[in-house]
C-alpha cells in the first residue's frame, strides 16, 4: 500500500518535472541572441505556388535584416531566425502548426498564405496569447471577430474589386454603364465581390446579378453563357489564378466580348497569367496589393524598386505582390519588437497596435481591428505581356488603356 | 434558347474530355480490379510531357500527345510489372494504398521538377471558335472531343478484334482460366496498365491545350475519373464515354439553370441517382462484380 502510494507520487513528480523540463528546454528568446518567428507556409498542395512566394518573402526579410546586423532590441542586436513548417495548403494543419510553435515557446507568428489558412491560425494565436503578422489573409471576416493579436499588413478583401471599379470610374473613356461580377464561392472572393458591388453602386454603374462559380474550377462556361445574353460593358472576376485564366480563355471561346473588357482580382498580377494566356491577356485590368512603383521606404529594404531588385537578384524573377506582402509582415514584426524593446508577445502586440511607419510596401498602420487601412491598393494592366501600374495615377508607370481587352 | 444550345454543346465537348481522362481508369478497374488513385497524376504528367515537347521542339500538342502516350505507356508498364504486380492478389485496400502513395510521390516529384507554376500549352488555334449562328464551337475542345471518341472506338476495336485485346478481356474475366489457356497474365496486366497510363497521358496533352494545369490539379482528375467510371459502368469500353458525356451535360445544365456553385453537387446527385436505379452503372456489366479471382 505504502509502496504503491510512493510509486504514484514519484511518477507524478517525474511527469510534472518532465513537463516543466520540456517547457524549460524549449527555445525561449528571453536572454538569447535570436528573435525566433514561426511560419507555417503552404509548400505543397493547391496553394504551393503562392506559398512558395510567401516563403521567398520571409527568407528575404531574414537575410536583409541579419545582413544589417540583426534586430536592435533592448541594447542587443538579435539575429532573426524564421522556422518553417509545411501546412500542405490545409487550414486545420496551418492552425495545428501554430499550436506546435506555441509548444516550442515560439510566440511570434508569420501567417500562412490565404484567408482560409490565416483565419484558422488567428483563432489559435488569440487563444495562446501569441502574436501574428498576417501577410496574406485579407478577408474582412478575420477582423470582425474581435481578435486583438492578428495584424494584417495588406489591404482588406473589400478593396480588391473596389479599386478596379474606382480606376474605371476615374479613367475609362467612354465610361461604361453596366458591370457584371463573376465570383469564386470562397469567403475571400465573396467578400471582395461585396466590396466591388458596393463601390460600383456608389459610382453609379448598373450592376448585374453576380455569377458564382465553384472555388478553384477551370470551367466557368456556365457563368459566361448566362452573361453573354445580358451584354455587360465590363466583366470583373473575383477569382484566383485558375478561375481568372478560365474567364479570359473561355470568354474568347464562347465569343463573350464586353465592350469595356475585363478586370480581375488576384490573377493578372501573377506572371503565370500573361504567360499562359499570351495575347488574350492584353489590357486586362487587375488589382495588386503592391507594385514596385509604390511610394515609401524603410531602413531594411529601401524603396519598392530596391526591393524588386533584391528579389530579382536572389530568386531570378520579378517580385510578385505575394513576395512583398510576406516581407512586409515580417518587417512589421521586426519593427514592433524593436519599438517594444522586447520579444515578450504582449509588448510586441502593443507595439504593433501603435505602429505607424512608411515602408517599401507603403504605409503600415493598423486600425482597431488589425487591418491595414492606410495603404491604397494598386490597379495594374497587362500591357505588352507585362503587368504595369496604371492606378492610382500618382504611382502609375503607364497610361490606362481603355477598353480593358484585346482590341 | 441560344444559351441552352450553347451550354449543351459546351457540356458535350467538356464531357468528351472527361471521358478521355477516365477511360484508362475504367479499363484498369474493370480488367484488373485496381482503383488507380494515381490516375490524375498520370494525366498531369502527360500534360507536362506534351508541354516539354512543345516548348523544346515546338511540337503541336495534337502530335505531342503521342509522345506523352509513349512516355506514359512505358512508365505504366514498368510500374505495374515492378510494383503493383507484387500485390495484385492482395485485398483492394492494399492496391489503393500503393497507388495513393504513388500519387503522392508523382505529384510531389512534379512539384519539385516543374514547380507549382500554372502552365498551358500554347497553340495558335485552340482558343478560337467556329460560329454556328449564335452558338460558338471552341476549336480546341472540338478536337479534344474528336480525339476522345476516336480513342474509345479504337479501344473497343482493339479489345474485341485483336489477340492482345481478347487476352486482356479474358484475363479480366477469369485470370485462372486465361492462364490455363497459355496467356501470360503478368504481361497482360502490365500491358493493360501501360495502355491506361498512355490514355491518361493523351488526356493530359488535351487538358494542357484547352485549359491550365499544375501538379495540384491531379487530385481533381482522379476524382472525376472515379465518378465518370462508376457512372458509366465497368466492363464496357463505352462506359467512360457515356459517363463523361452525362457528367458534362449535367454540369452544363446545372450551371445554366441554377447557381454556378451547385454544379458539383449536381454531378454527384446524378451519380447517386444512376447507382440507385442501375447499380452497375449506365452501361456496365454486372458480372464483372461477381467474377472469380483465382
Amino acid at each position: 500500500m505504502r509502496l504503491s502510494t510512493l510509486l504514484v507520487i514519484t511518477s507524478a513528480c517525474a511527469l510534472a518535472l518532465s513537463g516543466c523540463g520540456s517547457k524549460g528546454a524549449a527555445q525561449s528568446d528571453a536572454g538569447s541572441d535570436t528573435l525566433t518567428l514561426g511560419a507555417a507556409v503552404s509548400l505543397t498542395g493547391k496553394l504551393a505556388r503562392e506559398g512558395g512566394l510567401t516563403k521567398e518573402g520571409y527568407e528575404l526579410c531574414q537575410s536583409k535584416v541579419n545582413a544589417a546586423g540583426g534586430v536592435p532590441v533592448g541594447g542587443k542586436k538579435l539575429k532573426l531566425d524564421i522556422q518553417y513548417q509545411d501546412d500542405t495548403s490545409k487550414p486545420d494543419t496551418a492552425a495545428q502548426l501554430v499550436e506546435q510553435f506555441n509548444d516550442k515557446d515560439v510566440k511570434l507568428i508569420l501567417s500562412s498564405y490565404g484567408s482560409a489558412n490565416s483565419e484558422a491560425q488567428a483563432a489559435v494565436v488569440e487563444r495562446n496569447g501569441q502574436v501574428m503578422a498576417d501577410s496574406a489573409g485579407a478577408d474582412n471576416k478575420i477582423f470582425e471577430k474581435g481578435y486583438r493579436r492578428t495584424f494584417a499588413v495588406l489591404s482588406p478583401a473589400t478593396e480588391y474589386l473596389a479599386s478596379i471599379v474606382k480606376s474605371i470610374a476615374e479613367l475609362a473613356k467612354p465610361k461604361p454603364k453596366t458591370i457584371a461580377f463573376v465570383s469564386a464561392d470562397d469567403g475571400f472572393s465573396k467578400t471582395a465581390t461585396e466590396g466591388g458591388i458596393a463601390e460600383a453602386t456608389k459610382q453609379g454603374f448598373t450592376v448585374l446579378p453576380a455569377q458564382y462559380v465553384p472555388n478553384g474550377t477551370s470551367d466557368v462556361s456556365s457563368a459566361l453563357t448566362k452573361l453573354k445574353g445580358q451584354r455587360p460593358d465590363v466583366i470583373i472576376g473575383s477569382v484566383h489564378l485558375v478561375e481568372g485564366i478560365a474567364i479570359i480563355k473561355q470568354a474568347h471561346e464562347l465569343g463573350v466580348t464586353p465592350s469595356g473588357g475585363f478586370g480581375e482580382s488576384v490573377a493578372p498580377p501573377t506572371p503565370d497569367f500573361a504567360k499562359t494566356l499570351g495575347g488574350q491577356a492584353e489590357n486586362v485590368l487587375g488589382s495588386s496589393q503592391w507594385t514596385d512603383t509604390v511610394k515609401g521606404q524603410d531602413k531594411y529594404f529601401g524603396t519598392a524598386k530596391q526591393y524588386s531588385d533584391d528579389i530579382q537578384a536572389k530568386y531570378g524573377h520579378l517580385p510578385d505582390y505575394h513576395d512583398a506582402e510576406a516581407t512586409a509582415a515580417c518587417l512589421a514584426l521586426v519593427l514592433a519588437a524593436e519599438k517594444a524593446g522586447s520579444t515578450e508577445p504582449d509588448k510586441v502586440r502593443d507595439a504593433l497596435a501603435g505602429l505607424d511607419t512608411e515602408s517599401f510596401f507603403g504605409r503600415i498602420k493598423f486600425d482597431q481591428t488589425g487591418k491595414n487601412v492606410s495603404k491604397p491598393m494598386s490597379v495594374i494592366q497587362i500591357q505588352d505581356g507585362k503587368a504595369v501600374t496604371v492606378w492610382p495615377t500618382e504611382a502609375a508607370e503607364s497610361k490606362f488603356v481603355w477598353p480593358g481587352a484585346k482590341q | 434558347m441560344t444559351a441552352l444550345a450553347q451550354a449543351t454543346l459546351y457540356g458535350l465537348l467538356q464531357g468528351g474530355l472527361l471521358a478521355l481522362v477516365a477511360v484508362g481508369f475504367s479499363l484498369v478497374w474493370g480488367v484488373m480490379n485496381i482503383i488507380n488513385v494515381a490516375q490524375g497524376a498520370f494525366v498531369i504528367l502527360g500534360a507536362y510531357v506534351a508541354w516539354e515537347l512543345n516548348s523544346a521542339l515546338g511540337l503541336d500538342p495534337f502530335l505531342g500527345m503521342f509522345g506523352a502516350a509513349a512516355v506514359l505507356f512505358v512508365l505504366g508498364y514498368v510500374v505495374q510489372r515492378g510494383l503493383i504486380n507484387l500485390i495484385v492478389n492482395a485485398p483492394i485496400y492494399l492496391t489503393l494504398l500503393l497507388t495513393f502513395g504513388l500519387d503522392l510521390m508523382l505529384v510531389q516529384g512534379m512539384n519539385i521538377a516543374f514547380t507549382a507554376d500554372f502552365r498551358s500549352i500554347p497553340t495558335s488555334y485552340a482558343g478560337n471558335s467556329i460560329a454556328l449562328g449564335d452558338v460558338r464551337v471552341p476549336l480546341g475542345r472540338l478536337l479534344a472531343f474528336a480525339v476522345a471518341v476516336a480513342v474509345t472506338l479504337l479501344l473497343v476495336a482493339m479489345v474485341n478484334r485483336t489477340r492482345t485485346g481478347l487476352s486482356i478481356m479474358a484475363t479480366g474475366m477469369d485470370r485462372g482460366a486465361a492462364r490455363l489457356m497459355g496467356i501470360r497474365a503478368r504481361h497482360v496486366y502490365a500491358l493493360t496498365f501501360g495502355l491506361s497510363a498512355a490514355l491518361a497521358g493523351m488526356a493530359g496533352a488535351m487538358v494542357g491545350t484547352v485549359g491550365t494545369f499544375n501538379p495540384a490539379a491531379a487530385g481533381g482528375y482522379t476524382l472525376l475519373s472515379f465518378v465518370v467510371a462508376v457512372l458509366g459502368g465497368l466492363g464496357n469500353m463505352y462506359g467512360a464515354l457515356v459517363g463523361g458525356l452525362v457528367i458534362g451535360l449535367v454540369e452544363a445544365w446545372a450551371g445554366q439553370y441554377l447557381s454556378g456553385t451547385w454544379v458539383n453537387a449536381f454531378a454527384f446527385l446524378a451519380l447517386i441517382v444512376v447507382l440507385v436505379l442501375r447499380p452497375s452503372g449506365l452501361v456496365g456489366r454486372a458480372f464483372y462484380a461477381t467474377r472469380v479471382e483465382v
